[in-house]
């Protein structure tokens, strides 16, 4: 039964990592089970194998890498350089600051810096000249007749309409 | 300055000694460019990643409190850079994805111990180093973290579960695992 198995083990047992009962819990077994003694085995080849080609990994140059980890580690001490502090940049700041706070100021504390809302005699002039120009509309008979706009079909045929029928003074007389 | 330990070089680099730096790092650098080498499978990244473990290592020295051996705490750094990594550059998770098949030690094992072993144990002997490279990167990161930290660095199945941020008993399902992983992957070649 493969539950009953110290599969986990058996490593940890070849490496002398096992104390007391469960080493001798481990090699009990390893006694009377021949899969396990193969397992092991095997285990121990390949962690054998592994150690050996491990050193053939590729590698750089490691009087190249150290001086790259020294260059990596200065750049990493070197105070960090904050934009504010940057000469120019910090000129610059300063002056556009400056000068937003001077026209804050100038906006808030002088009349002539801010908008200010027409009194109420100038809005009540202004609008009697709106209505006298709405006035001189009226005057124009295409205008006096805007609910002609919402009819397409006689917009499209405005050159056929009919002028307009004149007084009949017979008829009064 | 030579005869001394890791751990006493380390508690010199805390006190930002360069030269215990320097031995600390010609100590480890060929086997912290191995390990990120075969967790992340190429060059560049490895050079980079465990640089940066030498630079986190001068950086967080003092944080180093003894209670491990150097060699563990060293490198349970260096696999979270090769994991954080790993994490960044998400069309190469998928290629080795971080969390494989068999990660998880709950699961049933994926290869039993075999009735046939002779032949197994032939072509064990007769692999190339090509070919175990090819087998190791079928391996998860966990699987092949372990088992090369066992390996290379003869970490013992709890100093790896330190390393790896797990139990006893996960980190000896990954070394298993792996290995079985490993066989397999090599007879059927």
């Amino acid at each position: 039964m493969a539950a009953t198995h110290p599969e986990t083990a058996l490593v940890p047992f070849i490496r002398g990592e096992l104390t007391g009962a469960e080493r001798n819990r481990v090699a009990e077994h390893l006694e009377r089970c021949g899969q396990c003694r193969e397992s092991a085995e095997s285990f121990r080849l390949m962690l054998a194998e592994l150690a050996a080609q491990l050193d053939e990994l590729p590698a750089p140059e490691w009087g190249a890498y150290r001086a790259q980890l020294r260059r990596k580690l200065a750049a990493r001490n070197q105070p960090r350089e904050r934009w504010w502090r940057i000469p120019s940049f910090g000129w610059a700041a300063g002056t556009a600051a400056a000068a937003a706070a001077v026209a804050l100021v100038l906006w808030l504390a002088v009349p002539g810096f801010r908008p200010s809302a027409p009194p109420v005699e100038q809005l009540a002039l202004e609008q009697q000249e709106d209505i006298a120009d709405v006035g001189l509309l009226r005057n124009y008979p295409v205008v006096q007749r805007l609910d002609l706009l919402e009819n397409y079909d006689v917009i499209e045929h405005l050159d056929e309409l009919q002028p307009p029928a004149k007084p009949n003074h017979a008829m009064r007389s | 300055m030579k005869e001394l330990t890791d751990e006493e070089l380390c508690a010199r680099v805390a006190q930002r000694d360069q030269q215990a730096f320097e031995l600390l790092v010609e100590r480890h650098q060929a086997r912290a460019y191995r390990l990120a080498y075969s967790v992340l499978g190429n060059e560049a990244d490895a050079r980079d990643v465990s640089q940066d473990a030498f630079i986190r290592l001068y950086e967080s020295a003092h944080r180093f409190d003894g209670r491990s051996r150097f060699s563990t705490w060293f490198y349970r750094v260096l696999v979270n850079l090769c994991i954080d990594h790993r994490r960044r550059g998400k069309w190469w998770s998928r290629m080795l994805p971080l969390a494989g098949p068999g990660d998880d030690p709950d699961e049933p094992g994926i290869d039993p111990p075999s009735e046939e072993g002779g032949p197994e144990l032939e072509a064990i002997k007769q692999q190339s180093a090509g070919r175990l490279a090819d087998a190791l990167k079928r391996l998860s990161a966990n699987q092949r973290t372990a088992v090369l930290l066992q390996v290379q660095e003869g970490l013992s199945s709890r100093e790896i579960a330190q390393v790896l941020d797990c139990s006893e008993n996960t980190a000896r399902v990954h070394i298993h695992r792996g290995l079985a992983t490993l066989k397999k992957v090599l007879k059927d070649q």
